[in-house]
């Protein structure tokens, strides 16, 4: 396929409506924390109410023996390993010797009834000797207090590039910034929740809210101490996760009840519960020192990148990694000097959140490109437009630039938008227009990655589709069977999809980094191809033909004037015995070795952004208020436009919360202050701006029929194009998240 | 206390304590989980339902103040068993994403309708001053939703 048929699909570059939209609408999709299972266990999570503190006695025996109590865990009762964590398993599941955030798990109960389980960890006797809470990085990194017995710094490496001094003394001019961005929350509108079973031949079934069915499947097979394969794990439906039910987050808990007790246990947390224990963004803190000659291009980069990873990693390590990444932009920057840190503190635990680590050090690079562009008096586009990459110029990382040239049309684009000539504000309202650009990667980089999926052909005139990256709202379902029905030629009506559940599907991986489209898409048209190349031998053989005389056509094969569809042919198979179940696994390609001092850097496949914001202050209360929101974007081929520019528009918005309103906050002795919506403020439809998003023609050959992704582009941007918007409206430069009025005023 | 709710057109009546809040009422005692619960704080909207035909945050109320109250939820929205407008223009675009809170938006923006005869943008956008969705930034919502008129 290549682009030249860019034009010809038949169910691709559509914008069909999701294919479980009716049901939505209509209340009838249950979400897993809408099931309640018959004769259900009340399951319950006692937490710390303590940021930092050495754990002296956790006694059960009372609230062991409280009405209504079938279990109460601490620690003791872990069958396997009291470990979780992405990437490295270090984060208990259940508080031992120490608590290092306000909030962290210290026993489970189920119960008959959540009053009683409720009464019953009031029984619990807790005796914690409070040690002094470390909540800002820089204090962390003096050790005077260690949260971790190793030292508070989890990660610290250094990647480079060339000269950097040289390039400096060369320069004509050298800015250095600090930029700082805060903890942001994800406010999914379902909490964190779900239930799990034991099933008569002794499977643990976990159904919660999640990300990754089978990291969850991996995970909790070593809490428990038995195989993955005695456990199922399903993910879909999920009321919103942005990257905060990525690491595991009721499922360990859950599995560890039912496991237990052999009986159903529901486990949901409250929106409190949620804003306590839950994840967040990582804060950062990024110096940045830029040197550029007299026509604005850029000579050499050096940051200091400082992230607070909470009390434990989840992500961190990664996430580090695609700040590392991100921090050079899609520019050419010949030499370079990236010091970074993942620190411990007892801010909760920090982990993946929609574009995980980009917009952190995107809002320092581009805000920096944009003071570089001031002090030069170069146009703003026009910077930027003399350093992004070409199309087979290598990159910082070493990576050759294979489809950039999406990003240069974004910018003209960008330049030639009215927009500009939008910003004009009166009287105390001063309005201003900001641009910048954003690169993401997709998938996991360097790191290896085999995406598998299966298919059915159901003779009854369904092709039955399997997956495991979930959807939780982004519309990959409906996608994935875009492509499916491409490839099969077969109308969507006919796909029907199994979303994110372990007793179905071989294992895709997870939703994040952008990676579904890629990973699922291609692992499902290579299933196809693989149920296509088996059913055209059995045509062939009806025909009395070799199969390279037989056609494929609109979900039949045909031979001279004799035609059979999928459906009969697996009739024929299943009536024969055989199976009707095609498998494929996809390998993501990759550069063989990450770039010295990384994990996963750099990535092969790349999606491009351009925001410009008009924004208006009022400059006697400071308030902004943004106006419109433009987008150009480079995502590959498109393949439901509706869908796609809504995961822009989706992100934009959770970029302008995190612009403006939204700010996680701790006490000074590490207590969150803001856990609900009452305090913890996202945008509502008052404050939506008008939005434009236009994807710009692209198709990159490594993705399925051209596709790249695009979940998490949109806010990545966005708060660097605001403050400039800020800036160009009022002389104001903010370089710290969020842009609140006593900043302005 | 012994409290009897007419739901969808159907009584329920069940002895519940008197700090059962109405959504769990909803939820636990009739069975119907398409209403569902976001914060408990009444800010997220999405347990949203009519009472005498107006929209009420069903996690704000106790279930014996709803006591002998006639309650619409979202499984008793509709028309002639099929979708109504609001549910029609919201499933036919982008304007949802998770979902978990568009039974809320439905509910609300069916009153709205139902109020205004024809939803404009200032109607939709002080209408839904109550209801919080994280996935779509609302735009879609509020385009999908622009120029929807009643049509009996």
């Amino acid at each position: 396929m290549t682009q030249e048929t860019y034009e010809l699909y038949r169910y691709l570059n559509r914008s069909i409506p999701r294919l479980d939209s009716e049901q939505k609408v209509r209340g009838e999709l249950k979400y897993l924390t809408d099931v309640y299972p018959e004769g259900m266990l009340h399951g319950y999570v006692l937490r710390s109410t303590v940021a930092h503190a050495r754990i002296l006695e956790i006694s059960t025996e009372e609230a062991e023996r409280a009405p209504g109590i079938r279990a109460v865990l601490t620690y003791k009762d872990i069958p396997g390993i009291n470990g979780y964590g992405a990437i490295v398993p270090e984060i208990p599941v259940l508080a031992y010797e120490r608590v290092r955030y306000y909030g962290e798990p210290l026993a489970l109960i189920a119960a008959d009834s959540m009053e009683q389980a409720k009464a019953a960890a009031e029984m619990i006797k807790v005796r914690l000797e409070p040690l002094p809470a470390v909540l800002d990085v820089d204090e962390a990194m003096a050790e005077k207090v260690k949260i971790h017995d190793k030292g508070n710094v989890a990660r610290h490496t250094v990647v480079k590039r060339g000269d950097v001094s040289k390039a400096e003394a060369q320069a004509h001019l050298v800015l250095e910034r600090t930029y700082r961005t805060p903890m942001q929350k994800h406010m999914f509108i379902e909490p964190e929740g779900g239930y799990a079973y034991v099933d008569g031949s002794g499977v643990v079934h976990v159904l919660a809210g999640g990300q990754s069915p089978y990291r969850d499947k991996l995970q909790i097979s070593r809490v428990l101490g038995i195989s993955p394969e005695m456990i199922r794990v399903k993910n879909y439906p999920t009321g919103g996760a942005f990257g905060g039910k990525d690491d595991a987050t009721v499922q360990i808990h859950l599995a560890l009840l039912a496991y237990r007790t052999r009986k159903p246990v529901r486990l949901a947390w409250t929106r409190e519960e949620s804003g306590i224990a839950g994840y967040h963004r990582t804060a950062s803190k990024i110096t940045i020192r830029t040197a550029v000659d007299r026509e604005g291009r850029l000579l050499s980069n050096s940051a200091k990148i400082v992230l607070d990873s909470g009390a434990y990693q989840s992500f961190g390590p990664t996430i580090l990694d695609v700040s590392i990444e991100t921090i050079n932009g899609p520019y050419r920057v010949p030499s370079y000097l990236i010091d970074a840190y993942l620190v411990y503190t007892n801010n909760g635990i920090a982990s993946a959140f929609r574009g995980f680590g980009a917009p952190e050090s995107n809002f320092a690079i581009e805000s920096m490109m944009n003071e570089l562009a001031a002090e030069l008096g170069i146009d703003p586009v026009e910077i930027r437009l003399r350093n992004i990459l070409r199309t087979g110029e290598e990159g910082p990382f070493g990576n050759v630039i294979r489809n950039s040239a999406g990003l240069e049309e974004a910018l003209n684009r960008a330049r030639s938008s009215g927009i500009w000539r939008r910003a004009n504000g009166s009287g105390w309202i001063k309005e201003g227009v900001g641009v910048a650009v954003a690169i993401k990667g997709v998938g996991f980089g360097t790191l290896p990655d085999y995406p598998s999926a299966a298919v059915e052909v159901i003779p009854e005139g369904k092709v039955r589709v399997m997956f495991t990256n979930p959807d939780y709202g982004q519309g990959v379902i409906t996608g994935i069977a875009q492509l499916a029905a491409e490839r099969l030629q077969i109308p969507v009506s006919e796909i029907e999809v199994i979303n994110a559940d372990t007793m179905h599907s071989p294992d895709t991986g997870s939703s994040s980094a952008s990676r579904t489209t890629l990973t699922a898409g291609s692992a499902v048209v290579q299933a196809i191809d693989e149920a296509l190349s088996k059913l055209r031998v059995e045509a062939a053989s009806s025909f009395g033909a070799s199969s390279s005389e037989v056609q494929y056509s609109g979900g039949r094969f045909m031979y001279r004037d004799r035609s059979v569809t999928i459906y009969e042919l697996a009739r024929r198979l299943r009536q024969k015995g055989r199976s009707l179940r095609f498998e494929a696994t996809f390998e993501v390609p990759r550069y063989p070795e990450p770039v010295e001092g990384t994990l996963e850097v750099p990535h092969m496949m790349y999606m491009y952004g351009v925001a410009l914001v008009r924004a208006g202050v009022d400059a006697l209360l400071g308030k902004v208020n943004v106006k419109e929101v433009e987008f150009y974007a480079d995502i590959g081929n498109v393949i439901n436009p509706s869908i796609a520019s809504g995961q822009v528009e989706g992100g934009v918005v959770q970029g302008l919360g995190y612009a403006t309103i939204e700010e996680y906050r701790y006490s000074d002795d590490g207590r969150p202050l803001n856990i609900n919506f009452t305090t913890y403020v996202v945008p509502t439809a008052r404050d939506s701006p008008e939005m434009y998003v236009e994807f710009v023609k692209s198709y990159d050959e490594l993705g399925p029929y051209g596709a790249k992704g695009v979940g998490e582009i949109g806010i990545i941007p966005v708060g660097a194009a605001l403050a400039e918007a800020v800036y160009r409206a009022t002389g104001k430069r903010i370089r710290d998240l969020p842009i609140t009025p006593w900043k302005l005023v | 206390m012994k409290v009897t709710i007419n739901i969808n057109g159907k009584d329920y009546s069940a002895d519940v304590e008197p700090r059962m809040t109405l959504v769990d009422f909803i939820r636990d005692v009739a069975g119907l989980k398409g209403t569902h619960v976001g914060c408990e704080t009444g800010h997220c909207g999405a347990c949203s339902v009519l009472i005498d035909g107006r929209p009420v945050k069903s996690c704000l109320m106790l279930a014996v103040q709803a006591n002998g109250k006639r309650i619409t939820t979202i499984e008793g929205i509709g028309k002639d068993g099929g979708p109504n407008e609001v549910q029609m223009a919201l499933s036919s675009s982008k304007a949802l994403q998770c979902a978990f809170c568009s039974t809320g938006f439905v509910v609300v923006g069916t009153w709205a309708l139902e109020e205004n005869g024809e939803l404009t943008e200032d109607v939709i956008k002080e209408s839904f001053i109550g209801n919080v969705c994280r996935c779509t930034g609302y735009e879609p919502i509020i385009k999908a939703l622009r120029g929807v008129r009643k049509n009996d």
